[in-house]
């Protein structure tokens, strides 16, 4: 993990309010995981202070900067950066340019990290990733770290319209199937996702699954609470507000299983990635993320 | 002891120096290097430099370990260590506001004697001094802290936390009762084995009445200012943005507050004062020193960038390089004319 200024590379706009930034992070880029993320520091503002949490969508190499290296597959060194417009910080990142700098703490938090969900994974007969809205940027990574293992793998993405159904193109070709859903039915099912999931799960009662979950609380709770009904093994990523994205300042805090001064586990460190056994999910909706 | 004398570099202390408005001028003669002196002395210890790490923003240090250079930090002060392990506050915990935010962890921490086993042996290892904050609800328990971590090795000072705002019952009320101030300060002197400085709130209307009264306890030094009580709201669901209702306001938007509070202790007491809230540069820093403080902590500007810090001891030497001044010739130097 290192604190860096990194540039903006692109910031593309895509529909419904969401961007794609890329990032230029030499540093930083080779080291991450799957289901990690970044913080992002909006620089020159005292009035907007804390770094921003985000998941990171893809990694991905700088072909032409690397053309003269041709026998080793070129370094990673491009963060992407799927986000929403949602408050304050969101849309001053919205209006950063192609060489525009920014903080960048990265790579951050423990993700969905291969040595503890291979044995269920190769137990599984498919994995499904299961996406919530902006939810997907944490999912793709795995899912192409799944593909090139040979594993089958479905994506399950709701959003409120089909305008929020982004990164599906990136995610095509890592996934056998494709289902999704808008809760106005713009496209796909009409309704919220876990509808189609819960029609996947009764009717395949005899295969294995490992879930990938990532999305809004009442949907993950959803998805969690199918997971648990059908036992299948379920991964989620959780998000919420970050103060500092290193485990000092305690702010994203969630109720886990446990007593005492272990009843509650940061989001930034021992997650963002949880068993969802381990959290506690009755307690109120604790996760209102604005900016 | 006999000492060879060495020649005497001149040390001015008004700030000027002798032909130091032709400093800059071709030809003339470049003035002598001055090396100036930041080190500080509180309660007989010795820091190598002003600028600590507020407690509840540094954890116990480790976490900044691959980021900094811990060992060129004046202090860390460690999160609030309570007797018991402590669960804290359910989330929402946190809230950015304009300038600053607000926070209501609830002083979640591993106890006091995880945090001698587990926490301070590294803490130890480093340049940088160990402060431990410490916090409880009653004084007994203030009490019951200091004597398990009295067992530990290598501490500078305890820290006592009597201005959390964000637990039930608890520090606050300390910190601003005067009564309750002035027990809880003597209790945890009797039983402190290292000095005792005590964390003041802020939210108060005399803030000159608790220091002096933190003094006359027996306190070594005084730390200002913790958070500030605030609140947001969310408009759309008319709901609190916190959990606890209420939270502690922190960041650069509290820092004009901060430093009057800090001027006005130093000015009702003789013991040394660690200026705290809202520094974020050299300046910032600087200001508090000339209002008072013998050192400052830097609190949320770790959270957002954590090379503050060394970037305010760099600031401070340069400061006074350039006004050939100690550190000590700074404190409360405030010229009011």
């Amino acid at each position: 993990m290192y604190d860096e200024t990194v540039a903006v590379i692109e910031n593309r706009s895509l529909t419904g309010g969401h961007f794609l930034l890329s990032l230029d992070a030499p540093r930083q880029a080779p080291g991450v995981r799957p289901g990690q993320f970044a913080m992002v520091r909006i620089l020159g503002r005292s009035d907007v202070l804390l770094r921003r949490p985000m998941s990171i969508f893809d990694v991905q190499a700088r072909a032409a900067a690397q053309a003269g290296s041709p026998r080793h597959a070129p370094a990673p060194r491009i963060i992407q950066l799927l986000y929403k417009i949602v408050g304050r910080g969101t849309r001053m990142m919205a209006e950063l340019k192609p060489g525009d700098k920014v903080g960048l703490l990265a790579p951050l938090g423990h993700g969905f990290f291969e040595e503890e969900y291979l044995p269920r994974a190769h137990e599984s007969d498919e994995i499904l990733h299961v996406a919530g809205g902006i939810g997907i940027a944490a999912l793709l990574l795995p899912a192409k770290q799944l593909a090139e293992a040979g594993f089958k793998q479905r994506l399950f993405f709701g959003a409120r319209t089909k305008d929020d159904l982004v990164g599906v193109k990136e995610f095509k070709p890592q996934v056998r199937a494709m289902l999704l859903a808008t809760e106005n039915g713009s496209v796909g099912y009409r309704g919220f996702v876990t509808r189609p999931l819960e029609e996947y799960l009764t009717k395949h009662t005899n295969r294995k699954f490992l879930l990938m979950v990532c999305g809004p609380w009442a949907m993950l709770r959803a998805t969690v609470e199918l997971a648990k009904r059908f036992r299948h093994p379920c991964l989620v990523s959780m998000e919420n507000r970050m103060g500092c994205g290193l485990g000092v300042c305690l702010g994203c805090s969630i109720r886990v299983q446990g007593t005492g001064h272990e009843a509650y586990q940061r989001v930034c460190t021992e997650g963002p990635v949880f068993w969802a056994e381990k959290i506690v999910w009755e307690t109120e909706k604790t996760l209102g993320i604005r900016d | 002891m006999m000492r060879k004398s060495k020649p005497k570099r001149q040390v001015p202390h008004n700030g000027r120096v002798s032909g130091g408005v032709d400093a800059g001028r071709a030809g003339a003669a470049p003035a002598a290097e001055f090396t100036p002196q930041i080190e500080i002395e509180i309660a007989g210890v010795r820091f190598q430099n002003p600028v600590w790490t507020a407690s509840g923003t540094f954890g116990y240090g480790k976490e900044f370990a691959h980021l900094i250079d811990l060992n060129q930090l004046g202090a860390i002060c460690v999160k609030g260590i309570s007797p018991e392990p402590m669960e804290g506050n359910p989330p929402p915990r946190i809230y950015e506001t304009d300038s600053g935010m607000l926070n209501a962890i609830g002083l979640q921490n591993v106890g006091a004697k995880r945090f001698l086993s587990e926490r301070l042996p590294f803490l130890r290892t480093l340049k940088a001094r160990t402060v431990v904050n410490v916090f409880a609800y009653s004084t007994e328990d203030y009490v019951r802290c200091i004597e398990i971590l009295n067992e530990g090795e290598g501490i500078a000072a305890y820290e006592l936390n009597i201005s959390c705002p964000n637990t039930r019952c608890g520090g606050m009320v300390y910190g601003s009762d005067p009564r309750l101030t002035e027990e809880v300060v003597a209790a945890s002197k009797k039983a402190a084995r290292y000095p005792l400085f005590v964390k003041l709130s802020p939210n108060v209307t005399d803030i000159a009445l608790f220091a002096r009264v933190a003094e006359g306890a027996g306190a070594d030094a005084l730390s200002l200012v913790n958070t500030f009580v605030g609140m947001a709201i969310d408009v759309e669901t008319r709901t609190p943005r916190i959990s606890n209702v209420t939270a502690g306001l922190s960041g650069p938007g509290i820092k004009p507050v901060a430093l009057r509070m800090v001027y006005q202790a130093a000015r009702a007491v003789k013991i040394p004062i660690i200026g705290i809230g809202g520094i974020a540069s050299a300046e910032d820093a600087l200001e508090f020193i000339i209002a008072g403080a013998r050192a400052v902590q830097v609190g949320t500007a770790n959270f957002y960038d954590p090379g503050t810090s060394l970037r305010i001891v760099v600031g401070i030497r340069d400061y006074c390089r350039r006004k050939r001044l100690h550190l000590a010739d700074l404190v409360g130097s405030l010229r009011i004319r």
